[in-house]
């Protein structure tokens, strides 16, 4: 018998590598392109979000309403449906990481790939179940372990700002060792990507993704196996795929090679036993058979498969346990009263509806220009973790700009033109006159004010009287907030030259997207616009 | 350090023109300030420039030229609180046709930089003009002694002591702490640091870092200027449209032919009659001769 590996599926192989590069380069590409390159509307640098079946359903089912972006997943659902799960295995950016990822392990000796046959499989199904049942009850958990949005939150909030802290140290090297002028070129370079580099949850994020990727260590491609809930989604969706394992059984040597070097565990061998919904098509097992035993015919009638191995009772077990679990996400106090620190990006849904859409993806962390959306912890509840709240101490809301609102892949930011965003209020200024320094030194300042983007200032000057402790008499001006023109884009606070705690700080109250958290009275309001002199 | 040679050449010359009163006399004949109005900012900045004798008066072949200009808003130009980016246009020409090795444009901005380079025109002008457009890059800040009567010492981008000679060009705008913003206040933008502190002594501060800087040439531009809710406006009902430039080389003259333009007297701006107290400049705009063109 000829002993020859197949050059066919070699070839194939080969493809699907070059196939997945490309569009994770593609992804990167995006990626680093969702920032201020110049133009006021940004284009669809979202787009692969809106590949994603799951998130497509997910937002659909927890918010009741059809965005039209979302169409694109259709093509998704007709491949899968088609060819299995060849997203998983030529596409998806995070799935292309695990893999290089696990053959590094695997070059390394760290991995050592084995025929593992345990049942753990099935997590992911019941982590989708869990997700979309909560999703009935408009909880929306996907934005957590879908794996774009997974990706595209670790890589904005942690990897990113990590390696642009380590190219920066690379940079400083440089001067030391006085080659400034390669220095230099690179430091303009750098500037130009405009990457935020400062999160508060970097290293908590960041932790996560490392840990997902150290799973590698027990087997490949571990996430994708075990937990993706997207995989998972798609793998129900390619039963009737049409795209069939075979092994010629006069062939075959039964060396096991094919299930030690599954990256799915999708267990090629013997054919019966092969896992279609497992499959991604990565055609490692057919290129690494010894003797071209393996192949992948086109098959219109599909033959008896084997299905998803759930059992019933775990399945009602894991939708009672979703259905329970969401009061325990909805006990916060967030949902009472708005937290002053819950500052949502311009075009933000109000918070109930936002919860249902936000995906928790990062996007408009990445594309803010100042670096001011971060992700929240408790601020939101436990539902709303890790999606965008505005932190005037790191950054400020650039007037002129509504580039969050363009890349949010859900809605849950509503799409708005710069002159929409400018008459969208966040919230609202106060000056701590406790802190503040002609309050309380009776020296100048004005820094607030001078920063205030609106035009007339949201932010006055009047002149105050100052007794200092030595008893003399100062009269300096000092900043007032008018409420009405502030729309608490927070660059007073995060100007303002008192570091620790600034004097003046912006809260949530007043936002334009909320009813309820409010200052005035509507009535009242009605009656000080009237009043209000012109200036 | 070119810059410590270049003031001794200045030393050097001035004591040479002394003793050579034929030369004295004919530097004698240029204005003081030039003051050009006209529509197109490009003709206006160069008749200013000729008017003061030409731009071989400031650059000689080989300098490495910086010219600071306001980017430090978020704005277009039409809102005028950046310089106009053709005024900064011309002026990187002008260095550059005078035989400037190189021509630097850079500025610490209060938004974030890339926006208001691109936004203000001026990154997209100075480059074509051929100027090397910088962002002002952290690694090439360091703390210097800037021998102030007030600020001792404070972090400045490096950029502005490597360079052979500096044109100021300022944008002319209100302020509510120094009233108004134009050429003296242009120096916060050389700055690192926490800068908003250094409001608490707003004029002092300005008057060293001017003296500091001390640049070749000061070029006011005046073609838009933000006569309310300044230093950053907002609405076009905010701006003035002047039609004007400024030249000169005494920095503090510039800045007190500029506060004319929003009807008041120079001695009326506490920083310009400090600076003119202290010895930097000529504030008595009777006393100086001033130039008025229109093109």
């Amino acid at each position: 018998m000829k002993k020859e590996q197949s050059k066919k599926y070699r070839f194939i192989q080969i493809l699907r590598i070059l196939s997945q590069t490309i569009f994770f380069l593609l992804f990167i590409y995006l990626f680093l392109g969702t920032h201020f390159t110049g133009e006021d509307y940004i284009g669809r640098v979202e787009i692969f979000f809106h590949f994603d079946p799951l998130l497509a359903l997910a937002t659909f089912i927890a918010s009741r309403t059809v965005l039209a972006s979302f169409a694109l997943a259709a093509i998704t659902i007709v491949i899968t449906f088609v060819l299995g799960r060849v997203v998983c295995g030529w596409v998806c950016p995070l799935g292309s990481v695990h893999q290089f990822i696990s053959f590094i392990f695997k070059k390394t000796k760290l991995l050592k790939p084995k025929n593992a046959q345990d049942n753990h499989l099935v997590w992911k199904y019941y982590l989708l179940i869990f997700i979309l049942v909560g999703t009935l009850f408009s909880l929306d958990l996907i934005g957590i372990f879908d794996p774009l949005s997974l990706l595209y939150r670790s890589f904005t909030v942690a990897i990113f700002p990590a390696l642009s802290y380590g190219f920066e140290a690379f940079v400083g090297f440089l001067y030391q060792i006085n080659i400034s002028s390669l220095g230099d070129t690179l430091a303009q370079f750098f500037e130009n990507l405009a990457l935020n580099s400062t999160f508060r949850q970097g290293f908590f994020i960041g932790t996560i993704f490392i840990g997902i990727l150290l799973l590698n260590l027990t087997r490949e491609r571990f996430w994708c196996r075990y937990l993706c809930p997207l995989g998972a989604f798609l793998g129900l969706l390619s039963r009737w795929n049409v795209v069939k394992l075979k092994i010629d059984s006069q062939k075959c040597i039964k060396c096991d090679l094919c299930n030690i070097h599954c990256q799915t565990q999708a267990s090629p061998f013997p054919e019966e036993k092969w896992k279609s919904s497992e499959c991604v098509y990565c055609y490692t097992c057919s290129s690494i058979c010894p003797t071209s035993a393996i192949g992948f015919p086109l098959e219109s009638t599909p033959e008896k498969i084997e299905k998803v191995n759930l059992s019933r009772r775990k399945l009602i077990f894991t939708s009672l346990l979703a259905a329970f679990a969401v009061p325990f996400f909805r006990i916060s106090p967030a949902s009472k009263r708005s937290s002053p620190k819950l500052i949502r990006p311009p075009g933000a849904l109000p918070e109930e509806k936002f919860l249902q859409k936000c995906v928790k993806c990062g996007e408009c962390m990445k594309a803010c220009p100042t670096n001011a959306l971060q992700p929240a912890l408790a601020e939101a509840g436990p539902e709303g973790i890790w999606t965008p709240i505005l932190v005037p101490k790191i950054g400020y809301c650039e007037y002129y700009c509504s580039l969050c609102t363009q890349v949010c892949p859900t809605g849950a930011i509503k799409e708005l033109t710069i002159e929409e965003k400018t008459q969208v209020k966040i919230g609202l200024a106060w000056v701590d006159k406790d802190r503040c320094i002609p309050y309380n030194l009776g020296t100048p300042c004005i820094v607030c004010e001078e920063h205030c983007p609106t035009s007339p200032k949201a932010i006055k000057l009047v002149r105050i009287e100052v007794m200092l402790p030595d008893g003399t008499i100062k009269t300096p001006v000092a900043p007032v907030i008018n409420t009405d023109l502030c729309i608490g884009c927070g660059i007073c606070e995060n100007k303002c030259p008192v570091m620790d705690k600034p004097a003046i700080y912006v809260t949530s109250i007043g936002e334009s997207r909320s009813e309820q958290n409010q200052l005035f009275l509507p009535l009242l309001k009605e009656d000080s616009k009237t009043s209000t002199e012109p200036f | 350090m070119k810059r410590r040679d270049f003031f001794k050449n200045i030393a050097f010359g001035s004591l040479v023109l002394n003793l050579s009163p034929a030369l004295l006399a004919e530097e004698k004949n240029f204005p003081d300030l030039a003051l050009v109005q006209g529509e197109s900012p490009e003709l206006i900045t160069r008749k200013a420039i000729a008017s003061l004798g030409g731009i071989e008066r400031f650059v000689s072949k080989g300098d490495v030229i910086l010219v600071k200009p306001n980017i430090g808003w978020d704005r277009t130009p039409k809102q005028a609180a950046c310089t106009n980016p053709n005024v900064v246009k011309t002026l990187v020409e002008l260095s550059l046709e005078a035989g400037a090795k190189e021509v630097k444009v850079i500025d610490n901005p209060c938004n974030q930089a890339k926006r208001t380079y691109i936004r203000s025109g001026i990154a997209e002008a100075a480059k074509k003009a051929g100027a090397k457009v910088l962002f002002p890059n952290p690694h090439r800040l360091k703390k210097i002694p800037l021998k102030g009567e007030w600020l001792k010492e404070w972090e400045v981008y490096t950029d502005f002591i490597e360079v052979d000679k500096i044109i100021n060009v300022p944008i002319a705008k209100t302020h509510s702490l120094s009233r108004l913003t134009m050429g003296m206040k242009n120096w916060l933008g050389a700055l690192g640091g926490n800068r908003s502190q250094l409001h608490q002594k707003l004029d002092q501060v300005m008057i060293d870092l001017a003296a500091f800087f001390k640049p070749c040439l000061s070029v006011l531009d005046a073609y838009r200027i933000l006569i309310r809710n300044g230093p950053q406006g907002g609405r076009l009902s905010d701006v003035k449209l002047y039609k004007t430039v400024v030249a000169g080389i005494d920095y503090v003259a510039v800045d007190a032919l500029g506060t004319t333009f929003f009807g008041i007297n120079p001695s009326e701006m506490p920083f310009l009659r400090l600076a003119h107290q202290k010895g930097h400049g000529e504030i008595n705009l009777e006393k100086l001769k001033i130039e008025k063109r229109t093109v």
